[in-house]
């Protein structure tokens, strides 16, 4: 495999002109004469490379500019500065080699025809791709048998259910396995049983095809179990672009210790925050610099029966992160 | 060719699409007769108080309603659904789906719906084509029926670049909708000939709204009395068309992806 | 019922309000109301030219005066309910307007209304434009003219409710598309649209005169355009009041079935 990056970004910029007006009437006569405009930074001077058959996950908060980031990638927004290539093609020139070789999904769009059966809507597919017919079977049987497709290709895609829809959708927008595939929020309304399964395909087929994967979300667990690499995106501003342990390791100020005892009679106050306790099981927060100390000294102070060292919750992690701004 | 293969699947699509509304049909085949009907009848009425209209023969204003229909029903086949999805792509932004697909984005959203069962208006109208030829006879010679279809074609042109102009504003305007509805209303006057306008109208239906290209002007070939001026306008004029609607198009993608102008 | 005038000040605020945002619509309708009669005039002027000046007793003149007068009594006399109800029905929202404690017929005729309000200055201006360019020739008749009023008035209680009546088609079936479509054809012939009923063969003149279309649109029409003797005049409205009477009863028994329908199937 090329040890070229498949996708690269260089201080990647979109910027909005939006018109400003205030509620009431003078304001509105105002606006006619006086147009105020502001500038909204969407994105703001990203930068990265993504490997061939990675995994990247791009999580941050609503209006961070994680889909407009895509949607340059992809080749739907023109960027306001920056240099884009994504396996070599400008994305924007929208050439034919370039198309064919991507994918969009939409979490909160379909490109299903509603009435009839997906199955129909894949035949479209395989002619706008003219994918041959011996590879668009073999794909298809694959994505079926990973996606659990079934009979669900032969009902109308009106009668499916949110999740049996997302299926077909992911596996129409693969039938011409393309080489990098972008997600937009692909788990979004979905039962937690479905987003499960979903994330799991996304897993196999990258183990399975190679192909570089860069999905949206803003669902800690859709990052956590699929994308090994995360970027964090908050106020169109790079964050964080690294592995998701050290991610939680450089924002991590605190460690949770759990300590089981007998009761809650005692009182913990002195070796760290009492987060809370309940029939013995105490939740402590201390500086990640004295977890050893502290752990060290319950452990000879008290009748611990257990006692476990965690990291916080990652959307706490994460939380801190978009809050404290660029580390 | 290229362009027939994805229209095919498409066809089918709009085909798969409409098969679970079987009824559809049998009311879609009663309305366009009831719409024939009254036409026939209005027709009827005139020419029992009149021998020519505006100096078009009675087989003559026949074959325009034939036209008309038949035009109407490539116009509700196609062109309609299709520049309404592109204008409701727009505002949902499904539009992107067709952005990311390899292929020429205006000739897929101009044939991304096709309405099957509005057949019965295009085979209707080529019913009554069939009967006016009928009646007009020995007059239609190879040449005339030449200058039909050339005329028909560049009629279908013109009609397709102007929804296609109207679809595209959605790019700039929310409300486009409502340009769609008025060329419906305007559409209606196509059912006579366009002479019998006053000029000032005249010149609206022919170049502001053009209906007298898309109907008047195919009959007006069939009947011989077809000019060689105004051959020229319609296959000019939809030449230009095409290519000042594909312009506008790109200009409008363009501000769709946010370019810099 | 004391309540009325009241609950119709408060209703018509409401519908004024909201037909101003539906402003793009009602020009939709405009533009259809005036294309129609004008694609007409110029139709049947032009028969009147090639046959030698006067058709039935029409000039050209005579043409424009009748589409321009009918351009207006229809548009002061439309509804569109039909589609109104359509749409509720399909997509359930009938229910809320079921729910409040006044029956819906009310808020409609106050949409209808203000609606005009807003698109009759509009209407009057092109009225005058197109006479400008199209000559009408009137032969006026004061007592005519007066009678107008009141013919006016009924017909448009009359085409209401007929085309209410209409609309609740939409409890039955699916297919009110089709369902309006033949009430349109018939209208076109039977009320005057297509051509002056006087110009149409016999048959259809008398089934005009039996059904109750020539009477939301034409008769008026005809009367303003002192058309009609006193003696027709009079006879005409009290058709109109028969009408009126007649839809008065029927409505109450179609509301009803078509309410039990609805709720049948689950609002």
């Amino acid at each position: 495999m090329s040890t070229l990056p498949a996708i690269t970004v260089s201080k990647l910029s979109k910027t909005y002109i939006v018109p400003v007006r205030e509620a009431g009437v003078k304001a509105a006569l105002g606006s006619l004469f006086h147009r105020r405009k502001e500038e909204i930074k969407a994105v703001d001077g990203i930068s990265f490379n993504l490997a061939p058959g990675e995994i990247v996950g791009f999580l941050g908060p609503n209006g961070a500019g994680k889909t407009t980031t895509l949607k340059m990638l992809s080749g739907l927004l023109h960027p306001t500065a920056g240099e884009v290539a994504v396996l070599g093609h400008v994305p924007w020139k929208r050439e034919k080699a370039f198309l064919r070789q991507i994918t969009l999904v939409m979490g909160q769009r379909n490109q299903l025809v509603w009435d009839i059966p997906a199955a129909d809507t894949f035949e479209l597919n395989r002619a706008i791709f003219r994918i041959p017919q011996a590879d668009f079977r073999r794909t298809l049987d694959e994505l079926s048998e990973l996606l659990e497709l079934g009979p669900l290709l032969r009902k109308p895609v009106r009668n499916l259910s949110l999740g049996e829809r997302m299926k077909c959708e992911i596996a129409a927008a693969l039938l011409h396995r393309p080489q990098v595939v972008f997600l937009d929020e692909p788990t979004i309304g979905l039962d937690v049983l479905m987003q499960r399964r979903i994330r799991s395909f996304i897993l196999e087929y990258n183990r399975r095809y190679g192909a570089t994967i860069l999905l949206t979300s803003h669902y800690m667990a859709d990052v956590e179990a699929m994308a090994r690499r995360v970027i964090v995106i908050h106020r169109g501003k790079l964050l964080f672009d690294g592995e998701l342990a050290d991610l939680v390791r450089r924002f991590t100020a605190h460690k949770t210790i759990v300590v089981q005892l007998g009761d809650c009679l005692a009182d913990l106050k002195a070796y760290g925050e009492v987060v809370s306790c309940e029939d013995g099981r105490t939740t402590l927060r201390v500086p990640k610099a004295e977890t050893a100390r502290v752990t060290e000294r319950l452990l000879a102070d008290l009748p611990v029966i257990d006692l476990t060292v965690e990291d916080p919750p990652i959307e706490e992690v994460i939380e801190r992160v978009f809050t404290q701004g660029s580390a | 060719m290229r362009f027939f293969r994805l229209f095919a699947v498409f066809v089918r699509v709009g085909v798969m699409s409409e098969l679970a509304y079987r009824g559809n049909f049998f009311v879609q085949l009663f309305e366009s007769l009831l719409e024939l009907g009254t036409a026939l009848a209005g027709l009827a009425v005139i020419f029992a108080h009149t021998t020519s209209l505006g100096g078009w023969r009675p087989d003559e204003v026949l074959a325009l309603v034939g036209v008309y229909f038949l035009m109407g029903g490539a116009i509700r086949l196609i062109i309609q659904p299709s520049m309404q999805q592109l204008v409701e792509g727009v505002h949902d932004g499904t539009l992107d789906f067709t952005l990311t697909k390899p292929e020429d984005a205006q000739l897929l959203v101009s044939i991304s719906r096709v309405e099957i069962w509005k057949l019965t208006d295009f085979v209707l109208g080529f019913g009554v084509l069939v009967a006016a030829l009928a009646r007009m006879g020995e007059r239609v010679g190879w040449g005339q029926a030449g200058a039909f279809a050339l005329t028909l074609l560049a009629g279908g042109a013109i009609v397709y670049s102007f929804w296609l102009i109207l679809a595209t504003f959605s790019f700039w305007f929310v409300r486009v909708e409502n340009m769609l509805e008025i060329f419906q209303s305007m559409y209606e006057a196509g059912r006579w000939p366009v002479s019998l306008y006053p000029g000032w109208l005249r010149f609206f239906l022919t170049f502001l709204i053009p209906v007298a290209f898309a109907t008047t002007v195919p009959a007006q070939a069939l009947a011989g009395r077809l000019t060689w001026q105004t051959l020229a306008e319609s296959l000019g004029l939809a030449v230009v068309m095409l290519v000042v609607s594909r312009l506008f198009w790109r200009v409008g993608i363009r501000r769709y992806s946010g370019a810099s102008a | 019922m004391r309540d009325l005038p009241q609950i119709y000040a408060q209703q018509f605020k409401t519908s004024l309000a909201m037909m101003l945002q539906y402003r793009a619509s009602l020009v939709i309708w405009l533009i259809a109301h005036v294309l129609e009669p004008l694609i007409f005039l110029v139709v049947w002027s032009a028969v009147s030219r090639s046959s030698g000046g006067s058709v039935g007793g029409y000039s050209p003149g005579d043409f424009a005066a009748y589409f321009i007068v009918l351009m207006l009594v229809n548009h002061v006399t439309y509804t569109w309910v039909m589609y109104e109800y359509e749409y509720e029905v399909r997509h359930g929202t009938l229910s809320f307007a079921l729910l409040k404690p006044l029956h819906p017929i009310h808020s409609n005729i106050a949409d209808n209304v203000s609606s005009k309000l807003i698109t009759l200055p509009g209407m009057a201006v092109v009225a005058v434009i197109l006479a400008l360019i199209f000559r009408p020739v009137f032969h006026l008749q004061l007592w005519a003219l007066a009678a107008f009023i009141p013919a006016l008035f009924l017909a448009f209680l009359v085409r209401f409710l007929m085309e209410w009546m209409l609309a609740l088609a939409a409890f039955w079936t699916t297919r009110v598309s089709a369902v309006n479509q033949v009430y349109f054809v018939v209208a076109l012939f039977l009320s005057g649209q297509l051509a002056p009923i006087a110009l149409l063969p016999l048959p259809v003149r008398v089934a005009a005169f039996i059904l109750p279309f020539r009477w939301t649109v034409g008769f008026p029409v005809e009367l303003f355009l002192g058309k009609l003797t006193p003696m027709q005049a009079l006879t005409g409205i009290a058709v109109q009041l028969v009408w009126l009477g007649l839809s008065l009863l029927l409505m109450r028994v179609v509301w009803r079935a078509g309410l039990r329908i609805y709720s049948a199937v689950g609002a």
